[in-house]
């Protein structure tokens, strides 16, 4: 079921290669940094493994000595860091929100936050990106759409459920599902109770639905009612989480704590003796698939080893991530 | 709003100034738009399907399944619920057949049909609503609402592998909404010609607990000259309790009562004389499903239903045919001896004054009410082995009991086991290729120890078109009609009296017992594919029947000591069930599905029906107890997004229903309805009209007692 595979990703290379040199062309406007301080608001699994695995990291690259420290937020806790000289890791929302009232001058990266939140925490914040950027927890479209494209090679029309949060990316989905041959039927729902009406409806008029991650639309409690009404109507739901997958979602891509951490030590590395010149905040480089073999059996859906999605999707992210590439030069 | 603004601003300065350490403070709080945090990806969610809730994709099916959503129930224009199977290739349907003991629809599938067609198990959520007195089901008795059920799944041939015995010529599993899927209240009403209804539900939602309750009073006036109306109160009540992600727990509680009008006059019009009777089920049933893993589940459920029917009935004055039975027996006995007519005739009719005589009343009351009791346990596991293996096992254990002190003379109750042990397996070897076997072991206190295994192939050369071969066999345990009635007149004498016997008997049915299943194996040839929008399922199938149950007459019945059997007087049989032949039943049916443009769809079933005796002793009407021809459809068409329509047909061939029924001609109905829904804010809803029957052909259905003709109806459904 789980194919944990992890490759890197041009894209999200090219970007990082972009702000290095960028960051060596500027003047040094702050000293570089002798640590990094990880901040979480509660040691979950997922936390642990992010610190494991950004620890290893670092320990595998020998042209370093930073040092790692991590802070439990608790409740109501002043979090204390030494501002001029650590690079500030916060994972979650919560540590995130802490870490943004760090001085301006401090590098705040936050990482499993989801491009929503950090958009509005940065208005909020007034902070500035060279010092505060993420690894968001969303990947981007395209590569949904790519995973969508190989599990359905004929389909046509991919349904599309928006609401108060996910509503801002209709172009984007609408840009990128056309780019990958489909259509998108977005519908969107305003309140909880049209949710089911407007599901049905995005479902019959399509051939599959995407989920874009919205509070509103997709939670613990909806759960049930979503992924029931679909097997209902025998349509599949591409999802965005692993969890999501194994309720009944019939595919996603998604990113390990340990291909998150990769990715923050690799900043963490790049960014050392330019501290205020954080990359841009990205979407995840390096992910996995996940697919539902028993929900694509009950679907009557044939499917390849997950192994050969997987190359597949990441050929076209590779493709695709060198288009943007040279969209930005 | 200005105030905080400034706070925040303030203090965003003061922090900025702060040197090297400092204190990052809660007093500014950063309300975020929206409350996406990173549980929203990394969160674990309830498993919604797992492996036990997904079921095999009907291209994997080892056998025909006609699935029946909610959409099509609608489109339809049903109001009573096995009205539905017309749509289901092979289904007989008939209205309210029968007039002992219950008035209700008739469903079989390829025949052999009565009014208690028993060749099918039923299920609602996973509970069996067989009855075990006549078998076949008291569909009006169900306390379950149409707008409760989000889809059928009906599997044409047998499937005993999986639901054990009775599911002989195939299965109905009547799948309600989960509660959690359609939040909010509705109001619905139906009013037309011999018909009002009212519903209402109300499905809501306390942190982990969803829940749906269903309340309804249905006025069903029957059809015209027959006393067969219907009130029904009922009340269904479900309930889903998330206990943790892999945990959960299903509660269920239904409960339907309510006036029947019963009895036929043209048929019988001695004993069970028209009347009214009540009614009185319920139900409850917990279940709990356990998320073992990603590949595994188990589930746990038990139920108990109580279903009564609570009748007593006085039969018309018995006292001239007792004197006329006395009188002929007499006489013939008198001239026998050689005595001429006159004399034979005297003595006969001062015999036949002095039995009648003896006769305290001639009026006859018969307690026939019937409680029937099922109480059921089932264990279940599933689980996926590797990606190309799915498997279920699992065990139950039943007990039916039976109070009928009329049909089985006497007031005990009478109790009924059944254990069971249940395996399949689906193995995909190949991409292109699905097997599947499966088996059940199944005893019970009738028949003892049996098993019922099934086979068969699917093969998909490409994902649009599947081939299937299978092969399955099943049994029909007796029921309690052919195994145990013994159901008599009994007329009480006074003492003394010149017969020196305490009673006059009537025997209509004496049991011998011991009565083996019956046993169907059925080959079958199927193909589904997809062309287009055309979605085909065509199957054909070749079933043999053995140790056929029937009644014959039985001649060494001996009456209870001190009574006198008049049945030779009257010219009443006395009644065996019997295995006594063997029959065959061949033919081909298909439903199609067809897409016709974005608007219009339609669905198009046929079959072809034959059965065969092969082997001496079944009655000619057993082999025209199916129709050769059904035909049926529904198109329905969207005219926009607030109106649709659809138009509905179906074509019975002649046929001739067994027990009850009597031979009726080919007929043809015509059905259309027209619904508007509306969106007014406040209120959503529907308005529909139905008009059944609308060319007002008088045709009959199952008997020359049911004469049908046009209706008409209309509902409104109100969602708030």
């Amino acid at each position: 079921m789980n194919s944990n595979i992890e490759r890197n990703n041009g894209f999200v290379q090219a970007l990082a290669h972009l702000t290095l040199m960028l960051g060596l062309c500027l003047p040094f406007s702050a000293c570089a940094y002798t640590g990094v301080t990880i901040v979480l608001s509660a040691q979950t699994q997922a936390n642990q493994e992010f610190i494991d695995a950004f620890k290893a990291e670092l320990a595998n690259n020998k042209n370093n000595n930073l040092k790692v420290k991590v802070i439990v937020l608790q409740v109501l806790e002043k979090l204390v860091v030494a501002e001029n000289s650590e690079l500030v890791i916060a994972l979650g929302v919560k540590a995130l929100e802490a870490s943004a009232k760090l001085k301006y001058t401090t590098p705040v990266l936050g990482v499993f936050t989801p491009m929503p939140s950090f958009n509005s925490l940065l208005v909020k914040t007034k902070r500035d990106l060279g010092n505060f950027s993420a690894i968001v927890l969303d990947q981007p479209f395209w590569r949904q759409f790519f995973l969508a494209r190989n599990i359905l090679p004929e389909a046509k029309k991919i349904g599309v459920l928006l609401g108060p949060t996910s509503s801002q990316f209709a172009d984007a989905i609408k840009e990128e599902g056309e780019e990958s041959g489909f259509s998108v039927m977005e519908e969107n729902v305003f309140s909880e109770p049209d949710l089911i009406p407007k599901l049905k409806e995005a479902l019959d008029t399509s051939d599959a639905l995407m989920a874009v991650p919205d509070p509103m639309i997709y939670n613990r409690e909806t759960a049930q009612p979503i992924l029931l009404t679909s097997y209902r109507h025998q349509k599949p739901i591409f999802g965005y989480s692993q969890s999501y997958v194994r309720a009944g979602a019939l595919a996603a891509v998604y990113s390990s704590s340990k291909q998150l951490a990769k990715q923050a030590a690799e900043i963490a590395l790049e960014t050392q003796q330019a501290p205020s010149l954080l990359p841009p905040p990205q979407a995840p480089k390096y992910f996995s698939i996940l697919v539902n073999y028993q929900v694509a059996r009950s679907l009557n859906i044939t499917l390849k080893s997950d192994e050969e999605i997987y190359q597949k999707v990441l050929e076209a992210d590779n493709a695709e991530a060198k288009e943007h590439e040279e969209f930005r030069h | 709003m200005l105030k905080i603004k400034l706070i925040i601003l303030c203090f965003g300065a003061t922090v900025a100034m702060l040197p090297n350490v400092v204190n990052a403070d809660d007093a500014y709080p950063i309300a975020l738009a929206d409350n996406l945090s990173e549980e929203d990806y990394l969160g674990e969610v309830p498993r919604v399907l797992t492996v036990s809730r997904l079921s095999q994709s009907l291209a994997d099916a080892p056998s025909a399944v006609t699935v029946i959503d909610r959409e099509t129930i609608r489109a339809s224009g049903i109001v009573d619920l096995p009205e539905i199977f017309r749509l289901v290739p092979g289904m007989y349907v008939a209205t309210n057949a029968g007039f002992v003991y219950n008035t209700n629809h008739v469903v079989s599938y390829h025949g052999i049909t009565s009014a208690y067609s028993g060749s099918m198990q039923v299920m609602i959520n996973g509970r069996s609503v067989y009855s075990p007195l006549f078998g076949g089901v008291n569909w009006s008795e169900l306390p379950i609402a149409i707008a409760d059920i989000e889809r059928i799944e009906i599997t044409r041939g047998p499937n005993a592998a999986s639901y054990g015995a009775n599911s002989f010529f195939g299965t109905i599993k009547i799948i309600t909404q989960s509660p959690a899927e359609h939040a909010g209240a509705s109001v619905i009403a139906t009013h037309g010609n011999g018909r009002n209804e009212t519903f209402a539900r109300y499905a809501g939602k306390l942190n982990d607990l969803s829940y749906r309750v269903t309340a309804g009073y249905r006025e069903d006036d029957g059809l015209d000259k027959r006393n067969d109306f219907k009130r029904t109160r009922l009340l269904n009540a479900q309930a889903d309790y998330q206990l943790n992600t892999n945990n959960s727990l299903e509660l269920e509680f239904g409960l339907a009562n309510g006036a029947r009008g019963e009895g036929n006059i043209n048929e019988d019009a001695i004993l069970f004389l028209p009347r009214t009777k009540q009614i009185d089920n319920y139900y409850g049933l917990i279940r709990w499903r356990h998320n073992i893993s990603d590949t595994s589940d188990f589930s746990l459920q038990a139920y108990h239903s109580y279903d009564r029917s609570d009748d007593e009935t006085t039969s018309i004055d018995l006292r001239p045919g007792v004197r006329t039975a006395a009188f002929n027996a007499e006489f013939r006995r008198q001239r026998n001896l050689g005595r001429p007519v006159p004399v034979a005739t005297a003595i006969a009719n001062a015999a036949a004054n002095a039995v009648s005589a003896s006769l305290p009343s001639g009026f006859i009351r018969i307690n026939n009410e019937v409680v029937q009791e099922r109480t059921d346990i089932e264990a279940q596991h599933t689980f996926a082995l590797g990606g190309n293996i799915r498997a279920v096992w699992g065990g139950s254990v039943r007990q039916d009991t039976m109070y009928a002190p009329h049909y089985l003379a006497s007031k005990k109750t009478d109790k009924f086991d059944l254990q069971r042990l249940f395996g399949h397996v689906e193995w995909r070897p190949f991409e292109k290729l699905t097997l599947n076997t499966g088996a059940m072991l199944e005893h019970n206190d009738f028949t003892g120890t049996d098993v019922s295994p099934r086979a068969s192939i699917n093969f998909k050369p490409t994902p649009n078109h599947t081939f299937r071969l299978g092969i399955s066999s099943a049994l029909r345990t007796p029921n309690y009609l052919e195994e145990k009635f013994q159901d008599r007149l009994t007329l009480p004498l006074t003492q003394p009296n010149p017969l020196s016997a305490t009673a006059l008997i009537v025997q209509f049915r004496a049991n011998k017992g011991n009565v083996d299943p019956e046993r169907i194996i059925s080959r079958e040839l199927g193909y589904m594919g997809k062309i287009g929008d055309l979605q085909l399922d065509v199957r054909a199938f070749s079933d043999r029947i053995d140790d056929v149950i029937r009644f014959r007459p039985r001649t060494d019945f001996t009456s209870p000591a001190n009574t006198v059997l008049l049945n030779g007087a009257v010219g009443v049989d006395i009644n065996s069930g019997t295995n006594v032949g063997s029959a065959a039943v061949e033919g081909i049916e298909w439903q199609a599905n067809w897409q016709l443009t974005d608007k219009t769809k339609l669905l198009l079933n046929h079959a072809y029906v034959q059965i065969r005796e092969t082997q001496d002793g079944l009655k000619k009407n057993y082999v025209n107890s199916m129709p050769s021809n059904t035909v049926s459809a529904l198109v329905t068409y969207k005219f926009d997004q607030n109106w649709d329509g659809s138009l509905a047909y179906y074509q019975v061939g002649k046929v001739t229903a067994l027990g009850d029924g009597d031979p009726v001609d080919l007929a043809r109905r015509t059905d259309v309805r027209l619904a508007r829904q509306f969106n007014s804010g406040r209120f959503k809803g529907e308005v529909s009209a139905v008009v059944e029957n609308l060319f007002n052909q008088h045709y009959e259905e199952f008997a020359d007692y049911n004469t049908l003709k046009r209706r008409g109806r209309v509902n409104l459904r109100l969602d708030f």
